[in-house]
């Protein structure tokens, strides 16, 4: 008797436990969008759409969620490419020694520190080119995005029937006409998903854009070529500084980050049951 | 016109022959024609990062030797020959914060995956499963923002403070927590992190144990933590590979860590004491590094050292879970 009232108190230390070991886990999350909110939204509802527009003395981050906007559409249009190729070429030959070693560098990439990408990126395209630019950035971005979008493509790939595969073949289409007709339409909708996920990831970065885009707060960015500005590098500039305006504007800034991120991570967990970034 | 053509065809004609030419091109596969040439600028572009690093830090090993990873100084001097860098602090730094996240991941991570798989209803998972994810792709920014003004001052005020007061004379309580920003803070903010990633993998691997052990445990008559205890051995490369890679993702934080841990050179065991990450260091001094003639190349011997441990660690955690999940397909 003695020995099961243990075992039963075992069990329920043991379920209070995980319980709030859980809740412990997932609670950052929600102070974290309560404060955000908290603070940012006085910041935008004060100044209301000048926040969105304006230059920085002006009291507006606008030139910088225009720069983020340029980064994401420069990134994605350096990476795309890139990755579907990878990510197609990946799912063609998974036995291959090619083809391992692409998976094992697609999976190492995701997980490699941003910082040194960027620096990367700074040594072999600004300190060349003798100026921070969009361009720099982007490219530093483009080396981010590119494995998550492959991974997804390869991933989606594979969710497609075998017999497909088999009928197409059958068909006597070339292996080329065979993905790039066949199998990679099917399979769109896993990669528009990987696509969105990568920018989702490219758009909150900050470590990249340190070194190659310099910053543009002033006015609007008007070449890839000059240097741009970017929210979360503003928000990371903001929060250095110790005057409490500044802290105001990043707060703001942060709502404007937080609700791009959301902008794009809803319609990826509307398209598909897991995400995994 | 037409002679000369079948010269070279040796008499017949000529359309075969172009057919030949035809199929032999296609022969190699137009499929990989387009494709390879992706993949190999990709594992050219990450040779060349290598390179890049190697290329630049090569002045400091020349001037310093390997002692640049083993010396706390940092003398950054108007004169050449006065400066004098190690890394030791930063590396030191790095290892300390990411272990420190680990310690907090573990725990909050299996507990994480054990609850949603076994306890949470059905209909409930999914949003348990959105806001793991949610924290994984959140902007590392605004877990630094938020570190900064909500994380720091909380436990500056209610853990450091009360623990520096009644436990001082442990050695690792010992620096009083004056400002909150710390190794102490950074970790758990890496910790706070990290978990989503270290969950992901372990709740995957959790979800994979055959049914039959599950129902062999029950059907003995254990109780749930007694079935838990038994599956959760059975995932332990698992985890212990999902660990490896939050470790990873911990090693190459930056933005979020340079703005909380303080950024002082320390070699100190201190949980409290203000510190240094290799990736903060670059962060902070890339941009006047310049001035100086020598720095330069220590920063890129740093990014060297972050470039081959996140290389290591992930081809590890990555070998193990491959290993396991081979290993459990039966």
């Amino acid at each position: 008797m003695s020995e099961y009232k243990i075992r039963k108190g075992k069990e329920i230390a043991f379920t209070i436990s995980i319980t709030i070991l859980t809740f412990l886990g997932i609670l950052p999350l929600f102070h974290i969008i309560a404060t955000v909110f908290v603070n940012g939204l006085p910041v935008i509802t004060k100044e209301s759409f000048t926040f969105l527009t304006g230059t920085f003395s002006n009291g507006g981050i606008g030139p910088a969620i225009a720069g983020t906007f340029i980064l994401i559409f420069l990134s994605s249009l350096i990476g795309l490419p890139v990755a579907l190729l990878v990510g197609v070429y990946a799912y063609e030959y998974p036995n291959s020694i090619i083809g391992k070693a692409t998976e094992t560098l697609l999976q190492i990439m995701l997980e490699f520190p941003t910082i040194l990408v960027g620096v990367f990126a700074m040594s072999i395209i600004a300190i060349p080119m003798g100026t921070y630019s969009a361009f720099a950035g982007a490219f530093a971005l483009a080396i981010i995005l590119m494995p998550y979008v492959a991974v997804y493509t390869q991933e989606a790939m594979r969710q497609i029937p075998f017999t497909y595969r088999e009928a197409s073949f059958g068909l006597g289409l070339s292996r080329i006409k065979v993905i790039f007709r066949v199998l990679v339409p099917l399979s769109k909708r896993g990669i528009l998903t990987g696509v969105l996920i990568g920018m989702a990831k490219v758009a909150g970065e900050t470590a990249p854009l340190l070194f190659t885009i310099g910053g543009l707060y002033e006015s609007y960015p008007v070449s890839v070529t000059k240097p741009v500005g970017a929210v979360p590098l503003l928000i990371y500039t903001l929060v250095q500084s110790p005057s409490k305006g500044n802290h105001r504007m990043a707060w703001g800034a942060s709502l404007i980050l937080l609700l791009i991120f959301l902008l794009i991570f809803i319609p990826i967990r509307v398209s598909l049951k897991e995400v995994k970034l | 016109m037409f002679r000369f053509f079948t010269l070279f065809t040796g008499g017949r004609k000529m359309k075969p022959c172009f057919n030949k030419i035809f199929k032999s091109v296609r022969r190699i596969d137009t499929f990989q024609i387009i494709t390879l040439p992706a993949v190999i600028f990709v594992f050219l572009l990450f040779v060349l990062m290598l390179f890049v690093y190697f290329y630049n830090a090569l002045p400091a090993f020349i001037r310093e030797g390997l002692a640049v990873y083993f010396k706390n100084i940092w003398q950054a001097s108007e004169e050449p020959g006065k400066e004098y860098y190690g890394l030791i602090a930063a590396i030191w730094g790095t290892v300390y914060t990411s272990m420190i996240a680990i310690l907090i991941a573990l725990p909050i991570s299996i507990a994480y995956s054990v609850f949603v798989i076994d306890y949470v209803p059905k209909k409930l998972k999914n949003i348990f499963i959105i806001v793991s994810d949610m924290m994984a792709g959140l902007p590392t920014i605004i877990y630094g923002i938020w570190g900064v003004f909500a994380l720091v001052p909380f436990l500056q005020k209610y853990i450091m403070t009360p623990l520096y007061k009644n436990l001082s004379f442990i050695p690792i309580f010992s620096y009083p927590p004056v400002t909150g920003y710390s190794y102490f803070s950074a970790g758990v903010l890496l910790g706070i992190m990290v978990t989503p990633f270290a969950s992901a993998v372990i709740r995957e691997a959790y979800q994979m144990i055959p049914f039959t052990y599950r129902e062999a445990a029950i059907s003995l008559g254990l109780t749930r933590y007694e079935t838990t205890k038994i599956l959760l051995g059975y995932i332990k490369p698992a985890i212990f590979s999902g660990m490896i890679l939050a470790f990873g993702r911990a090693v190459g934080e930056t933005v979020a860590v340079s703005l909380i841990i303080g950024n002082t050179f320390n070699l100190s065991p201190s949980l409290f004491a203000p510190g240094y990450t290799i990736s903060s260091l670059i962060a902070n001094q890339f941009g006047n590094a310049y001035i100086y003639r020598h720095m330069l190349p220590v920063l890129y011997a740093g990014g060297l050292s972050l470039f081959i441990i996140g290389l290591i660690v992930n081809i590890v955690g990555l070998y193990l879970l491959r290993r396991w999940q081979e290993n459990v397909r039966i």
